[in-house]
């Protein structure tokens, strides 16, 4: 266990530490100043105005030494200012981010009991009628872009029924009603679009598992189908596609900037379009950070979990850590 | 198995969208960029099939010039995502050793960046174009690209006609193009079918926040976004935009689908 611990460890810290690089490598190599999109228009620049403010952003010294010191201070827990608002990039993230990960959990939920009612149907009976629906209407949520489904929704629920607003947020300290409601078109949204990467994949794990020799047997007992779907073939078909589960977190949160821009929901998102528009830099690593870092750390877990619930899995070398 | 079945619906659509785009200019029945050739908002009529934007536009002639853009885009990254990734994919499968650990390590990362994240940053700063688009998007696909590359490498330099190959002397160069890149084409022309879809969609929606070609041309992307915004006004402009992209991604991921399927079942049947 602690050597699958450790090698899972490295493999993930690896990935991070390299991703951020490029992050880091990829915003300074593009064309774009910060400093001078912060003067926008403003006349009368003389360039000793200019380059003294890019010495007080630190943006004259050599680039290595701009990614080490920063890297220095976001082990610190300093990920820098804003060069336009001047907030710590820190306080701005940690106020959006509730946010995202309200819409995330609920997103999520949304995937995983679409999942678990869709996925042992079509596993029931392979081939037969219900199957080949859900197995189309799969096909066809994996063609439909997220935003798709959201104007969707807003067509009918918002601009049809007027049952539900298709912009805004109201914080849950406030009003849990409000907050809810308002959350409910994205948290749908989102989750449609995850539900059939689950489906596949656990779909087929069930099928996979329903020729293992404990089904037969359990067919040979006289177990009714329904009785070994869900007590003998759900179960260990799980395991599996807790993986899949993790990379979809993952996903989800890059995936929610989309849904929150649609919605008008001010989570790290928005913040990251807002930013990018003005090219925060400092804003933008933070924020790219931070999303990357929950993405390797929920695969990192849920590679764990899999690994704790069968330790076969500890013998493989990582299921997606393998080159 | 089911080899007779030569047809493929997908196949013919995506065709049929190809031939659409190419002759656009033939069959729009309007110029789609002539304002007022219709009451602005107006639903599907028989003179405008369907209907017309804010300013009176129509809205399949702008639909038609827009698939182009798109499918354009949508083109150039796929081919830049195969390239990009062939060669990594390549590289890392046939040196192997830390090479292989480094350049798959990377694939890792790229994949860890936020797709939407990246090409926000990027685009915002190289401006939206149909040079930057494509080059963006299709360095986005190549990670994907490269993975896949390089497990079908891997796979086909273990098998017996290679090890035969090596030992009658033949040359790596020799040996990686005229023996393996034919045996893993039917893999690269799946991942291109899946490439071609996820470029429309990558294209759409950064077209979506506000990143996409700017007006007066429009692609799916820029349309959509137009359409949103005057919701309130008329669906048709979003929901004809929407269909256009939703179709397109459908039939290439089930052309992909289609061809996987059919290579898994002949080896199966070898």
């Amino acid at each position: 266990m602690g050597r699958f611990l450790f090698r899972r460890a490295t493999s993930s810290l690896s990935v991070l530490a390299l991703s951020v690089v490029l992050v880091f490598m990829s915003i300074r190599i593009l064309p774009g100043d910060p400093v001078l999109a912060k003067l926008g228009a403003a006349t009368e620049v003389t360039p000793a105005a200019l380059k003294a403010l890019r010495e007080e952003a630190g943006l004259n010294r050599p680039l290595l030494v701009q990614l080490f010191s920063w890297i220095t201070h976001a082990l610190h827990g300093d990920l820098g200012v804003s060069y336009f608002s001047q907030f710590k990039v820190t306080q701005l993230v940690t106020e959006r981010i509730p946010v995202t990960l309200e819409l995330t959990f609920f997103i999520i939920l949304i995937a995983v009991i679409f999942s678990l009612i869709l996925a042992p149907l079509s596993a029931l009976r392979p081939g037969s009628i219900v199957d080949r629906v859900i197995g189309y209407f799969t096909s066809f949520g994996l063609s439909v872009p997220g935003f798709v489904i959201g104007i969707i929704f807003i067509l009918i629920f918002s601009l049809k029924l007027q049952w539900l607003p298709s912009r805004g947020f109201t914080p849950i300290s406030e009003s849990v009603f409000e907050n809810l409601k308002l959350m409910i078109l994205p948290s749908i949204t989102g989750g449609l679009t995850a539900t059939p990467y689950l489906v596949r994949y656990l779909r087929a794990s069930m099928l996979e598992i329903k020729q293992s020799p404990f089904v037969r047997t359990a067919e040979g007992k006289g177990l009714s189908n329904i009785r070994i779907l869900f007590r003998h073939i759900l179960p260990n078909s799980l395991v599996p596609t807790l993986t899949m589960l993790g990379l979809i977190v993952g996903y989800t949160l890059s995936g929610v900037v989309v849904i929150e821009y649609m919605f008008g929901l001010p989570g790290i998102g928005s913040l990251a379009i807002e930013s990018s528009f003005k090219r925060d830099y400092s804003v933008i690593q933070g924020v790219a950070l931070t999303i990357i870092s929950f993405f390797i750390f929920t695969t990192f877990v849920f590679d764990v979990l899999c690994g704790i619930v069968d330790p076969r899995l500890q013998l493989a070398k990582g299921s997606q850590g393998e080159p | 198995m089911n080899r007779r079945r030569r047809f493929s619906f997908s196949g013919f659509l995506i065709l049929l969208i190809l031939g659409i785009c190419v002759a656009a200019p033939l069959l729009s029945p309007y110029d789609p960029y002539a304002i007022g050739v219709a009451d602005p908002f107006s639903g599907p009529s028989a003179k405008n099939w369907m209907g017309a934007d804010d300013l009176g536009r129509d809205l399949l002639s702008r639909i038609l010039y827009g698939g182009r853009i798109t499918i354009l885009i949508a083109m150039a990254a796929t081919a830049i995502a195969l390239l990009i990734g062939t060669l990594w994919g390549l590289t890392a499968g046939v040196r192997r050793g830390w090479i292989d650990e480094f350049l798959m390590r990377t694939a890792d990362a790229v994949m860890a960046i936020p797709q939407i994240l990246f090409g926000l940053v990027a685009i915002s700063a190289l401006g939206a174009s149909v040079i930057s688009l494509p080059i963006v998007v299709g360095i986005l696909l190549s990670p994907t690209t490269a993975r896949m590359a390089r497990s079908a490498v891997v796979t086909e330099l273990a098998s017996d006609y290679v090890v035969a190959a090596v030992a009658s002397g033949t040359k790596r160069s020799r040996l990686i193009i005229s023996e393996i890149m034919p045996n893993i084409a039917p893999q690269l022309l799946v991942q291109l079918s899946i490439n071609a879809a996820a470029a429309v969609m990558l294209e759409a929606t950064l077209s979506f926040i506000g990143l996409g070609i700017q007006p007066p041309n429009a692609s799916w992307g820029t349309l959509m976004l137009q359409g949103y915004a005057k919701i309130w006004n008329t669906y048709w402009f979003v929901f004809f935009p929407a269909m256009a992209v939703t179709i397109t991604i459908l039939a290439f991921n089930s052309y992909g689908e289609r061809i996987r399927i059919s290579m898994d079942s002949r080896r199966s049947s070898v």
